[in-house]
């Protein structure tokens, strides 16, 4: 093992960890990996700008998407309609605290804390206002990576709909385009921004705190 | 080919940078969080979560998923006689949707990650390159399986018409979510990475393994 080798010129591959000199990428470039396939870096197009704007527009149409009331049901005369919040509500009043937890963690609040978090990522990147807690919460930002499911739960909207279609007058309500609207949003600001670029910058924002070992 | 592990480099799982390793855990020079250099007990991980996974999914498919009341009539339905409803009003897309994301996914998941475990534990037969590509596609397929769970709750809020029809959720819901989370679990805690290891170490044991092994035997 020859232990001389400065890490700061290469990258490893995060699922397969092949090393790799570390490629010089302009915007929209991506460098993918020889041997497994998987992306290593990626430099992607205007990313604070776009990921500002669309975690901005998400976050205007958090409110809407939860509170307005996504679909109705008549049935013998009887009309009812729930939006997203009223279906955490329901299902705390009739004891079902599971699915209750579930649906509030996944289809509201991750949802909402990533597209926060992206926010204020961006915001501080595009107004320059870097501060070194944002190492820490950028850090703490990759843990719900995998925890958002809106896209499922819009899924499951479709299906409850081919459900309910039959039986009795299904009826759309505006909930439902700012529900889309707000899972497009939210998908786009996650995939808009750039972790390898964010890094990078923060690491050269502050390099006291990156303590570099070999600089 | 170089890996990091073999140039004595590791590489952060959050924000990847490299780090030479110095101590385990790791602490990251640039976002200071701890890890490892291959995540620690992997295969015993993935293992631990599969199996309350797959045990959690027997009383999911044998219990209850929603009931259904008309006119204060309970109608029972368990996940499988859900999607055979659908297919006697012939949805059938919706059908093969739902059978997908709640049998087949959650039984595949679990099924290849001990597939996955066992190629890493023994070496027989390991294709790293496809292996990893199906562990990504078993990754990105976990969180659909929640679909049902998100049906059902949206069928109790929105059908609630007092005594004419309401719906509830049945017990198999806890355990049905209690296996797809497991399942995440245990796809998060495997490390891919382990597939190449076990691979090179395969390719080339004479160099690496057996010579240390030899040299101390002569001298007794």
């Amino acid at each position: 093992m020859n232990s001389k080798i400065n890490p700061t010129f290469f990258v490893a591959c995060q699922q397969c960890d092949a090393l790799y000199d570390k490629p010089q990428l302009k915007q929209g470039q991506l460098a993918k990996c020889n041997r497994c396939g998987s992306t290593l870096i990626e430099r992607k197009v205007d990313s604070i700008e776009r990921s500002f704007n669309w975690s901005l527009a998400g976050l205007m149409l958090m409110l809407p998407a939860i509170l307005l009331p996504i679909m109705g049901v008549t049935l013998a005369g009887q009309f009812h309609q729930a939006s997203l919040f009223d279906c955490i509500l329901v299902l705390i009043d009739r004891g079902f605290f599971m699915i209750a937890c579930l649906v509030f963690l996944f289809a509201i609040a991750v949802p909402i804390v990533r597209l926060a978090g992206a926010f204020y990522i961006s915001y501080s990147f595009k107004f320059h206002k870097l501060k070194p807690s944002l190492l820490n919460f950028f850090r703490a930002y990759h843990y719900l990576d995998n925890w958002a499911m809106l896209n499922v739960f819009m899924l499951g909207i479709v299906v409850s709909m081919y459900k309910l279609i039959d039986d009795t007058e299904l009826s759309i309500n505006l909930g439902l385009f700012a529900f889309v609207f707000w899972l497009i949003c939210s998908t786009m600001s996650a995939a808009a921004l750039d972790q390898d670029y964010i890094w990078d910058k923060l690491e050269r924002a502050f390099p006291r705190n990156c303590a570099n070992e070999h600089s | 080919m170089n890996t990091a592990k073999s140039k004595g480099l590791a590489l952060c799982p959050k924000c990847h940078k490299l780090n030479s390793l110095q101590a385990e855990p790791q602490q990251c020079s640039r976002c200071h969080g701890m890890f490892y250099q291959r995540k620690q007990n992997s295969l015993q991980y993935t293992l631990a979560w599969n199996v309350a996974a797959l045990i959690a999914f027997i009383p999911a498919n044998l219990y209850p998923i929603m009931i259904v009341y008309q006119l204060g009539i309970p109608s029972e339905a368990t996940i499988l006689s859900g999607i055979g409803e659908f297919i006697d009003y012939g949805l059938y897309p919706i059908a093969i949707i739902i059978f997908t994301a709640s049998i087949i996914v959650p039984l595949l998941k679990i099924i290849g990650l001990f597939v996955l475990v066992y190629k890493v534990h023994t070496g027989i037969r390991l294709k790293p390159d496809k292996h990893s590509k199906f562990y990504h596609a078993l990754e990105f397929l976990g969180p659909w399986s929640m679909l049902d769970v998100f049906v059902v709750a949206l069928m109790v809020t929105v059908v609630e018409l007092g005594f004419v029809t309401s719906v509830a959720a049945g017990p198999a819901i806890n355990y049905f979510t209690i296996t797809v989370i497991f399942t995440m679990f245990a796809a998060n805690s495997f490390d891919p990475r382990l597939l190449w290891d076990k691979k090179a170490t395969a390719q080339a044991p004479i160099s690496t393994d057996t010579l240390p092994r030899t040299l101390p035997e002569e001298k007794g």
